[in-house]
């Protein structure tokens, strides 16, 4: 295999080595404007290599399979001069199974990829033909070779697949977008739901409310959560905590959300879009509890940093990033949220998200889809809203957390989830 | 290569079809904190084939060059999945031209230990500046793109495209309380222009500093005055986006929208995508479909005159193409993309913007921007009070949004002199991010816009 030749190439000079190689094939097809638009196929092949000499890190890619000696070469060239190096390449290890290859990706053609774009057309078109759309199918088959000098090897195939649909409303000088879509690893894909969340979306926007300036109680529906996962995901990255910059560091065990929050960082959920046995160092996929109950239980880390906080790897390498997170359902129905609210807004999707000071926790945000409560009832679409507030203030003020966590996106389960107070300006 | 290419584009039996091959060379350093955090250099080499048939393009895209001719079909077999109508496309005149990058410190030539050693030093000064600095975050990028652009109309270009670039962040903390100062520098230029920047090393660290006691700004409706540095992202949001073709050539309620001639601002108004200002990072003398970049007034004196274009767009509007075309990478097919929008200069000076105001917010640098073309955000690294005619205290996380249709009208003053600063960023579009973009502008009032914030 290719990642042998590479650890045995840099082995002559280097005390360590880690290598991959990552080969797939990707398919799309794409409608824009009501009509199908183009057919794209890319095979991708890169190759990179991480070696450690005399205590020193240094790394080089690249995506030409001939130039094995070259992608060694300014590894080692790098590593001369490269970060001091706080851990070892892990030996063999067991980890535990779960299923990231669908066989029934691959034999899809890409005529059947447009006839489920031009079904869920169909659908949105039969709400209102006067909506523009676009849309997506997606197939990827991949494989990802892995070793390192310790003796961990590994192979893994993987799949993925994917459907979407945005639409576009002009009335005047306004001009709506509204859309939904899903991809996993996966192939079952119910793409006609995914047209239905969209014509839901749109039906509920028909009608545009003003909305006051003000403190307003405000629910995040699950494809609004991002927004308060931003600074979280920010906070909770190990080589922030490690080097102060996260307004985390140092809680562990204290309460920084309301006690009903629960969110967990799990690479294995068959299927899901970041799951996976391995993490990019060959260390096996765990789940981690990052916030139970309220309480802050752990960070993220990779194997450098871990090593420099003297903390453990939690398998989230490298970059202490979060895999899929799942936040735990709460106990109030979605519609029951909306009822008791007398006057509030439900966010779905915004404008500038991480333009602000999101380590902080500080957002400041437009609202691009969102919706006005009034007495109980979704009366309309507002827009030209900014809403404002702290991540961190609001995990505490949060009123109500949904009964069902929702796919949003592969990546994420989670309820929607209502916020005590937050700052909206009106345009 | 040439040959290579050009027997492979025989295999196609499209309308149209052209094959863009890429090699990239990069190195980086990164540094956070006290250490080291990333070091390295990269070999990228891949290409992509686009067959128009029947009006329906195929994109095959590719790292092994060895399966050209079959990539070449397979683009055409996509095409020819999609094709149902008729295919069209502006003519040109097909250009073979060989461009070969000029710099003046070729950093390719310089060692990686040399690239460490300047980082460093930005990076030191940033820790050492206040006790308050927590931590950095200082990066060093640079890439080699060489590309090989072949079409079935003959045209053949060989083009460099060198870029740099330093990031500089750095964080203070005072308890729960982060802040964070940025600068920043890049262009499509050689190793001088990250070096002697320990000034900006500085200001980083001490508008991090500073922005500790800043309080955040309070939520409302205000007259901003904006800076340079400001002007050219609201101009790429609040208006460049909206007048890429594609958003506009197959949608009759935003063909009527943006009608030219329409007064889409007020008439102190000009705005100008131009892809030929030497050093800018938007910069090519041609796109990626082979067609020559231009000078394209979008906006004069508040009246709609011009849109950017591919040439598929350009035909099927009846208008010029306008070497708007790009990609980010081989990974992608050309999509329409501004190159260096700035405003253009009007006549006041700072002290006219801010004299008459009583309450208002000056609102400097930039972070970001993102729109859905009628509603946009623009974010600034940090601001000012105006009251009563005077800067007063320092506010942080400046964030402003506005509607296209109505924010451009309330322009009321332009400043006398345009400034493209240097900064380093890009622009996201379709999943292609981030695509080195060039900004510019003068100072610009602009009246009854929404701020975030806490009232």
């Amino acid at each position: 295999m290719a990642v042998d030749q590479l650890i045995e190439k840099a082995m002559k000079k280097a005390q360590g080595a880690q290598a991959s190689l990552v080969q797939s094939e990707t398919t799309n097809v794409s409608f824009e404007n009501d009509k199908l638009k183009f057919v794209k196929s890319s095979q991708s092949t890169a190759m990179s290599i991480k070696v450690i000499v005399n205590g020193k890190i240094g790394s080089s890619h690249t995506t030409d399979i001939d130039d094995v000696d070259g992608v060694v070469e300014r590894a080692l060239e790098a590593a001369a001069f490269g970060s001091p190096a706080h851990f070892e390449f892990p030996g063999p290890q067991k980890a535990r199974e779960v299923a990231v290859y669908d066989s029934a990706v691959l034999p899809v053609t890409k005529e059947q990829m447009v006839d489920i774009g031009e079904e869920m057309m169909t659908l949105v078109k039969e709400y209102n033909q006067d909506i523009l759309l676009s849309a997506g199918v997606s197939k990827s088959v991949g494989k990802r070779e892995f070793a390192n000098s310790a003796g961990a090897k590994h192979v893994s195939e993987g799949t993925s697949f994917s459907a979407g649909i945005q639409g576009q409303l002009v009335r005047g000088t306004d001009i709506l977008w509204a859309g939904d879509s899903f991809g996993w690893k996966k192939r079952e894909i119910d793409h006609v739901a995914i047209a239905r969340k969209t014509i839901k979306l749109f039906r509920m926007a028909e009608k545009i409310v003003p909305i006051d300036s003000g403190g307003l109680p405000v629910i995040f529906a699950p494809e609004g959560v991002n927004v308060l996962l931003l600074a979280l995901n920010l906070g909770l990255n190990g080589k922030n905590v490690f080097l102060g910059s996260s307004p985390l560091a140092g809680k562990v065990g204290e309460r920084i959300a309301d006690r009903r929050f629960s969110i967990i960082d799990d690479p294995l959920i068959d299927y899901a879009s970041a799951s996976g046995r391995f993490d990019g160092e060959g260390v096996p996929h765990q789940t981690t509890p990052l916030v139970e109950d309220g309480i802050l239980k752990s960070f993220l880390y990779d194997l450098d940093t871990a090593g420099r906080a003297g903390s453990k790897t939690t398998g989230n390498g490298v970059g202490c990033n979060p895999t899929n997170l799942v936040i735990n359902g709460g106990d109030t129905p979605y519609e029951d949220m909306i009822k008791s609210t007398k006057e509030g807004l439900i966010v779905y999707d915004v404008l500038g998200l991480g333009q602000g000071n999101p380590i902080s926790g500080e957002f400041s945000v437009n609202v691009q889809l969102g919706y006005k409560i009034e007495n109980g009832i979704v009366v309309g679409r507002v827009k030209d809203v900014m809403l404002a507030g702290n991540t961190y203030e609001a995990l505490r003020d949060i009123v109500a957390i949904g009964d069902k966590a929702e796919w949003a996106g592969g990546s994420l389960i989670v309820p929607p989830i209502q916020i005590g107070t937050l700052s909206v300006v009106g345009g | 290569m040439r040959n290579i290419m050009e027997r492979a584009l025989r295999k196609s039996k499209a309308e149209y079809t052209e094959i863009r091959i890429e090699s990239v060379v990069s190195s980086w350093v990164n540094f956070r904190g006290q250490e080291l955090d990333s070091i390295g250099s990269s070999k990228i080499l891949g290409g992509i084939v686009r067959a128009l048939f029947k009006g329906g393009w195929g994109y095959a895209t590719f790292n092994d060059l060895g399966d050209l001719d079959l990539r070449v079909v397979e683009a055409f077999e996509s095409a020819r999945l999609v094709g149902r109508g008729e295919s069209e496309l502006a003519e040109v005149v097909p250009v073979v031209d060989e461009i070969e990058a000029s710099l003046e410190k070729d950093f390719r030539q310089i060692p990686l230990s040399a690239k460490e050693g300047v980082i460093e030093e930005y990076n030191t000064i940033i820790l050492e500046y206040d006790n308050k600095v927590e931590t950095s975050n200082v990066g060093y990028r640079d890439s080699f793109r060489k590309i090989w652009y072949v079409n079935s109309e003959g045209a053949y270009i060989e083009d460099e495209r060198p870029d740099v670039g330093v990031v500089m962040s750095a964080m203070a903390r005072e308890g729960a309380n982060i802040q964070q100062g940025f600068e920043s520098v890049a262009g499509g230029a050689g190793f001088q222009i990250v070096e002697g920047l320990q000034e900006k090393a500085e200001t980083a660290a001490k508008r991090a500093v500073e922005l500790l006691t800043a309080p955040p700004v309070t939520g409302g409706k205000y007259p901003v005055v904006i800076n340079p540095k400001l002007a050219g992202v609201f101009a790429h949001e609040a208006f460049g986006h909206l007048s890429e073709s594609d958003f506009v050539y197959e949608n009759e309620r935003i063909k009527d929208l943006m009608v030219l001639g329409r007064q889409v601002a007020s008439e102190k108004v000009s705005i100008i995508d131009d892809g030929t200002i030497p050093g800018l990072r938007g910069t090519h003398r041609y796109d990626d479909e082979g067609v020559k970049t231009r000078k394209n007034y979008l906006i004069k004196d508040g009246i709609l005159v011009g849109r950017l274009h591919s040439r598929e767009t350009a035909r099927k509007m009846g208008e010029e193409p306008t070497g708007n075309a790009r990609a980010i990478s081989y990974q992608h097919q050309p999509i329409i993309r501004m190159t260096n929008t700035y405003i253009d200069k009007g006549s006041a000076s700072f002290e006219d913007m801010t004299r008459d105001v009583k309450l208002g917010l000056y609102a400097v640098d930039m972070v970001g921007g993102q729109t859905s073309m009628e509603m946009f955000t623009f974010s600034a690294a940090y601001g000012y009070m105006i009251r009563d005619g005077k800067l007063a205290e320092c506010v942080r996380d400046v964030v402003l949004t506005g509607n296209v249709f109505e924010t451009l009208m309330h322009i009321d003053m332009v400043g006398d002199t345009v400034e493209y600063p240097p900064a380093g960023g890009g622009c996201g579009k379709d999943g292609q991010s981030p695509l080195p973009v060039g900004f510019g502008g003068p100072y610009v009032r602009i009246q009854d816009v929404v701020v975030g914030g806490r009232s």
